[in-house]
């Protein structure tokens, strides 16, 4: 009888414990039937910009969506996973208004098209001085694996994902061409004289690193480049990325491709950098960030990655190039497109859809 | 009936068998021209594993594929072959071409041009599968004349 009870004892005390230790979170919409919403950017706690797939930039203004989309958006080829992608402020966007978009760009014709960076600057209700600062080359004849993701690395110049374009996957292995990269350009557009395959005359200058997939999601953090991308069926990465580094893919892999087929059966070589964590089964990583906010004390430091399958987001206590925990959070949401910290803690997600959502993770 | 049926069956599980082969060579080879140690031994390995997940662990099984492809196309054969006299051998073998040729050309259509069956992605990889359709076609044809016949 004695032990019985002690046995309710402990389950009730570790019931309360592990209550106790939960993170007590609500959910607040921001914005509703949005089609597609794809990237974030934070400008403070009350105005956050954000892309829609479908072609739209969109604003919410002192906490309320502008139900106006800015205008001069270039015309975007919205097919596949193709689309208004991602979007970054300039460091000094205080001064200088500043952003930087992504999409996928169709070529003269429609049958290609490719991806674009822009830099333009935002004034009331809309984008003036666009500039073309970078054309992934050669175009793809698919909508898919665009990657399309931007980060600024302390030095100011900007590193861009570029995806393998699907078709072209063997492409991320050869330095002539912009599939499977990550670009490293100024924000003017211009190279820098440090990119690593300069001197490399059969090479691309603005490439920083190469043998990527579809990297959907890329954050610096005290210098430290996190990257994570999309592998087949199986095999979605989380990666340092260093200059000049070769991530393997296609040659090396833990996934299979979406025919069953094995496209490699290697999953590590000499020269080929190996993947932090990886995922199998995939859970389709897609934005990150890293949060440094106070209002969830116990994810302080904590990396977040959204991700579409089965839909959730996973916290990554990370230390250099160990990952010492993974929660999984928010995952009655559905998919979830991209993630970012806003400056007064809370956590904002942009879920996937037709009728997608802007929903801000906030203390109770 | 029973004997057209595991014919019919043979030469879908023949056309299955060497439309994996030229995946697994078109991945295998690529690999091979970046240096990656294939051995014939990985080669066998590979090969079997393919067999076993495009047919049981990929998006759509390639053989359930192969089969309504064939199916169509064989069907199409016998009708013409009522009115147009020629080799059985020969209306099966390019009715067994044109299917998988179908099957590496449809599929882009309905995935944004990408192509799944990556050994399909070149003009030789559709040409190679083709032939592969035409030899598997070519035995269904050939053996029924070979039935007939007896």
């Amino acid at each position: 009888m004695i032990n019985k009870i002690n046995i309710i004892l402990l389950s009730l005390f570790t019931s309360w414990f592990a209550n106790a230790n939960s993170t007590d979170y609500k959910y607040l919409t921001l914005a509703e039937n949005l089609s597609h919403p794809w990237g974030i950017a934070v400008i403070d706690k009350d105005n956050i910009l954000f892309t829609e797939l479908s072609g739209q930039l969109r604003i919410i203004e002192n906490g309320v969506l502008n139900p106006e989309p800015i205008k001069g958006i270039p015309e975007v080829l919205f097919a596949g996973q193709g689309g208004l992608s991602g979007i970054i402020l300039d460091p000094e966007y205080d001064s200088n208004n500043t952003i930087y978009l992504s999409f996928s760009s169709p070529d003269e014709g429609k049958k290609t098209n490719t991806l674009e960076v822009i830099r333009a600057k935002l004034s009331s209700g809309s984008i003036e001085q666009v500039e073309t600062i970078f054309k992934a080359s050669p175009s793809r004849r698919t909508a898919a694996h665009y990657g399309a993701k931007m980060a600024f690395l302390d030095d100011g110049t900007l590193l861009i994902t570029s995806g393998d374009g699907f078709n072209y996957r063997e492409s991320a292995q050869y330095l002539d061409n912009h599939y499977g990269k990550i670009i490293r350009i100024n924000s003017d557009g211009s190279i820098p004289k440090d990119n690593p395959f300069l001197e490399n005359k059969d090479a691309r200058p603005e490439i920083w690193s190469y043998g990527h997939r579809n990297l959907q999601g890329i954050v610096v953090v005290d210098g430290i480049v996190y990257e994570n991308e999309h592998g087949p069926m199986g095999g979605d990465e989380l990666n340092i990325a260093e200059p000049s580094k070769n991530y393997g893919w296609p040659a090396i892999t833990y996934g299979k491709d979406y025919s069953g087929a094995t496209i490699s059966p290697f999953t590590e070589k000499e020269g080929m950098e190996q993947p932090i964590k990886y995922w199998v089964p995939s859970i389709a990583p897609s934005g990150m960030t890293y949060y440094t906010g106070t209002l969830f004390p116990e994810w302080t430091n904590s990396l977040f990655i959204s991700a579409l399958v089965p839909g959730d987001v996973r916290r990554l206590e990370v230390s250099g190039n160990i990952v010492s925990e993974e929660e999984i959070l928010f995952n009655d949401l559905g998919r979830i497109r991209d993630v970012a910290s806003s400056p007064d803690g809370s956590i904002i997600l942009a879920i996937d859809g037709q009728n997608g959502k802007l929903i801000r993770v906030t203390s109770r | 009936m029973m004997v057209k049926t595991f014919y019919l069956v043979l030469s879908i599980l023949i056309a299955t068998c060497l439309v994996i082969l030229q995946e697994t060579m078109s991945n295998l080879f690529w690999l091979v021209s970046v240096d990656m140690p294939i051995s014939i031994g990985i080669f066998l390995s590979t090969y079997l594993d393919n067999l076993m997940s495009m047919n049981l662990a990929g998006a759509i099984p390639l053989i359930v594929l192969v089969a309504i492809g064939f199916l169509i196309a064989y069907s199409v054969a016998k009708i013409i072959l009522i009115w147009i006299k020629v080799s059985r051998s020969y209306a099966y073998a390019l009715a067994g071409g044109v299917a998988i040729l179908a099957i590496v050309l449809l599929m882009p259509l309905a995935f944004y041009n990408l192509d799944i069956l990556a050994g399909g992605r070149s003009i030789l990889g559709k040409s190679i599968l083709t032939f592969f359709g035409l030899i598997s076609g070519y035995y269904f044809g050939a053996s029924l004349d070979k039935q007939r016949a007896t």
